[in-house]
């Protein structure tokens, strides 16, 4: 499966979900194919499930869409216990798992590649829908589960390593910029001040 | 912490707008959790790790929660990049509550704390953090107020360092 086509497929089926993102190459390729106003870049590793878990405590009437990958959550496994035991039944959780150390243009293998089953430490954690897919099918299945089910979704979603992303121009929107065209966007369609203080 | 002063600092924090607040408990200021849990207008959160608890609070503020953080010092260091990356990179306002641990009024300093203590404001200062020190009852109110005050100008963290009256 290439995370590529999965993207392609599941980029015109959203509406007014929120999607945080965190650093590999799927932020270039979702920026690329959904540039939504909706689509909140975080440009880091580590950060993207607890990011998601405040804005799906905060706005539990948005289904709030994580793209994740194996390095980004083997670097915060401690958001799994918390995300379990909160439970938020707004949000879904999609691990783009390469098993590799791809960013580093050496690709060697991650711990994903070895003996670590990242779907098993979030059912361990107490996720209770924890499942890899590793065929587009089941990961349409899955988003489709994602986009009409109330549920929290922890879906491992094993990809070939793929280096398109390298071929797409990068976005010059910066992370301060899309911060704020984020919450402009939540401003107007939620009705309220998220941002306080006037010049 | 004395039971007055925990539910001050609270309702401080209600006025000041404060309604969500990540944590990691300590034993300083943890008599601020059941006033808050009583109070019924915060939303709690729990979490496993200081670097979580600044990637939760930062999420709420993106979606219009006032959100706080609350830890020990020791937190800080453990949740350093995470403030860098979201807090400080990003650009949200959230509301550092730190048990500062190590400090000179800390009552209960020790070896365990002390070398924590003396890198704090160093380390905030690093992040580009600004902070005020609440050692005495009688700022109390008016510092939680400044400190909300500015994280909003700033769209950053702000550190509100407890120490002196507040770790007897």
């Amino acid at each position: 499966m290439i995370r590529y086509e999965c993207f392609e497929w599941l980029a015109p089926l959203m509406t007014d979900q929120l999607v945080v993102t965190s650093l590999s190459g799927q932020r270039v390729e979702w920026g690329h194919l959904s540039k939504r106003e909706a689509d909140l870049n975080l440009g880091s590793m580590g950060n993207a499930l607890a990011v998601a878990i405040g804005l799906a405590l905060a706005l539990p009437h948005r289904k709030v869409f994580v793209f994740e990958s194996d390095g980004s959550v083997l670097l915060s496994l401690f958001n799994l216990p918390t995300l379990a035991n909160l439970n938020p039944s707004n949000m879904a959780v999609f691990v783009f798992d390469n098993q590799a150390y791809s960013g580093t243009r050496i690709s060697y293998p991650s711990a994903t590649a070895g003996k670590t089953d990242l779907a098993a430490v979030a059912k361990g954690s107490g996720i209770e829908h924890s499942v890899t897919v590793s065929k587009l099918e089941d990961f349409k299945r899955e988003a489709t589960a994602a986009l009409s089910e109330p549920g929290l979704r922890f879906v491992v979603c094993k990809i070939e390593e793929s280096l398109g992303h390298r071929q797409i121009t990068r976005s010059d929107v910066d992370l301060v910029e899309t911060k704020y065209r984020f919450v402009r966007y939540l401003e107007r369609t939620e009705g309220k001040a998220i941002f306080q203080g006037r010049g | 912490m004395k039971a007055e002063l925990a539910n001050r600092t609270v309702a401080a924090l209600k006025d000041a707008g404060i309604n969500f607040v990540s944590y990691m408990p300590e034993t300083r200021l943890s008599e601020i959790l059941p006033v808050m849990k009583v109070d019924g207008s915060f939303t709690l959160v729990p979490v496993a790790s200081e670097a979580e608890a600044v990637g939760i609070a930062a999420g709420a503020a993106l979606g219009g929660k006032r959100a706080a953080v609350y830890m020990e010092g020791t937190g800080l260091f453990v949740s350093t990049y995470n403030l860098l990356t979201i807090g400080e990179r990003y650009g949200v306002p959230i509301l550092l509550l730190i048990a500062y641990v190590g400090s000179f009024e800390d009552q209960r300093n020790s070896y365990l704390f002390s070398h924590y203590g003396n890198k704090t404001k160093g380390i905030l200062e690093t992040l580009g953090i600004q902070y005020l020190t609440v050692a005495s009852a009688n700022e109390l109110e008016t510092r939680i107020k400044d400190a909300v005050r500015m994280m909003h100008a700033l769209k950053l963290p702000v550190a509100l360092l407890f120490t002196g009256e507040f770790t007897e």
